[in-house]
């Protein structure tokens, strides 16, 4: 029983350091859009205050640990929060009703060009930037003893193999 | 009915349409049975069937809207988690989203061009490769309206999810790398969530991508819709 109440502690602790974080994080960036606003700025509050923050946590005046939860929770809820805007549409039923065929099509083709074309051009850029890493690796590797390999790049060549 | 009553009963019903797909999805794994796809399907086949006005249904509904404002803000946290990754490939990451920045802004303006649509469809369709929040701060240069918008951008998430697969098979796209930075570049969210299906790092760098594109939207909407005027 014990056990139980301690977990559900633990529990209920968790939730309302979340909904700290996620109270603070609103108000930040409400902060931000009123600054937008005051400054005349071409640039939307919230990307003003993507910025800011991760100036903060670069400079480790903000421990990660103090939004880690607030902003999982709001990345990985981002859909609920586009749900309205999307339902909202329904004004516009007879326009879609219209072109929905055309647009679904057209759109359809327009996607595979983008999803193929950027994957093509990464592929490339990635086998080149892979060889240069290598060889700065082994020059640097005949003066250093130990060579360091980094995780990723093993994963991605057993990957690509 | 109160108009507040039935505003309020719209915000139960939001949430409990997509917290019930939550839920079926993880007992249905199939990609139909996405809550990108389930969610919005089951909340506008109510909204509806039952006639409530649009105005009623943001009522209360907006305060969900509200919050993607401190979710773009919430991007900073994976940048700077990720923040080796980044160092590793610079150049593959900046000039992946630079390609697919230019390649989803680029096909939508030829869509639009042979196609003759609306201007009000044809502008919001700019934005469409880049996630919501973005997309909406976006559209406005383009002359896009934001609900057009966020349903384009839902679109074309649902599609980039369903046709990479085959796709990635076709053209023999192998590298973990190049399906992340496609996915996250052409189908922000949904994108990213295909390719953490694909693999952790797919996922990893496909969510990267897609909050890099989402900012090099914002910033260069402005030139984009000068340039295609």
């Amino acid at each position: 029983m014990a056990s139980l109440a301690n977990r559900a502690q633990i529990h209920f602790k968790h939730q309302a350091l979340t909904g700290a974080q996620i109270t603070l994080l609103c108000l930040f960036a409400w902060g931000c859009q009123i600054l937008a606003v005051q400054i005349h700025s071409p640039i939307p509050g919230s990307v003003i205050g993507l910025g800011i923050l991760l100036l903060l946590l670069a400079s480790k005046l903000l421990p990660e640990s103090s939004i880690n939860l607030g902003s999982s929770w709001l990345i990985g809820d981002l859909l609920l929060f586009f749900i309205p805007p999307v339902v909202a549409v329904i004004k516009y039923q007879d326009l879609l009703e219209h072109y929905g065929a055309v647009l679904i099509g057209s759109m359809l083709i327009a996607s595979s060009c983008v999803l193929l074309g950027t994957a093509f051009t990464v592929d490339r850029l990635f086998k080149f930037e892979r060889k240069q890493r290598l060889r700065k690796h082994l020059a640097s590797s005949k003066a250093q003893v130990i060579p360091l390999h980094p995780v990723a790049q093993n994963h991605d060549e057993r990957k690509a193999a | 009915m109160n108009h507040s009553v039935i505003g309020a009963l719209c915000l139960a019903l939001t949430l409990a349409g997509y917290y019930a797909s939550k839920a079926l999805y993880r007992r249905q794994r199939k990609v139909w049975f996405a809550p990108i796809i389930i969610a919005p399907v089951i909340i506008v086949t109510v909204v509806i069937s039952l006639n409530i006005s649009v105005s009623d249904y943001f009522s209360y509904t907006h305060w969900l809207a509200a919050l993607l404002a401190p979710a773009t803000i919430a991007f900073a946290v994976p940048i700077y988690r990720e923040r080796q990754l980044i160092k590793q490939y610079p150049l593959t990451l900046s000039l992946g989203v630079l390609t697919g920045l230019v390649l989803g802004v680029g096909s939508s303006w030829l869509l639009t061009l042979v196609t003759n649509m609306p201007s009000q469809l044809s502008h919001s369709l700019m934005v469409r490769s880049v996630s919501t929040p973005f997309a909406i701060e976006a559209t406005g240069a383009f002359g896009g309206i934001p609900e057009l918008t966020a349903m384009l951008v839902l679109l074309t998430g649902i599609m980039g999810m369903l046709i990479c697969e085959p796709l990635f098979k076709v053209a023999k796209i192998r590298s973990s790398v190049a399906k992340g930075v496609a996915l996250g570049a052409s189908a922000h969210g949904a994108g990213a969530a295909k390719a953490s299906e694909i693999g952790r790092q797919e996922g990893v760098i496909a969510s990267l991508t897609m909050i890099f594109t989402g900012i090099a939207m914002v910033l260069s909407a402005p030139l984009f819709a000068a340039l295609l005027k």
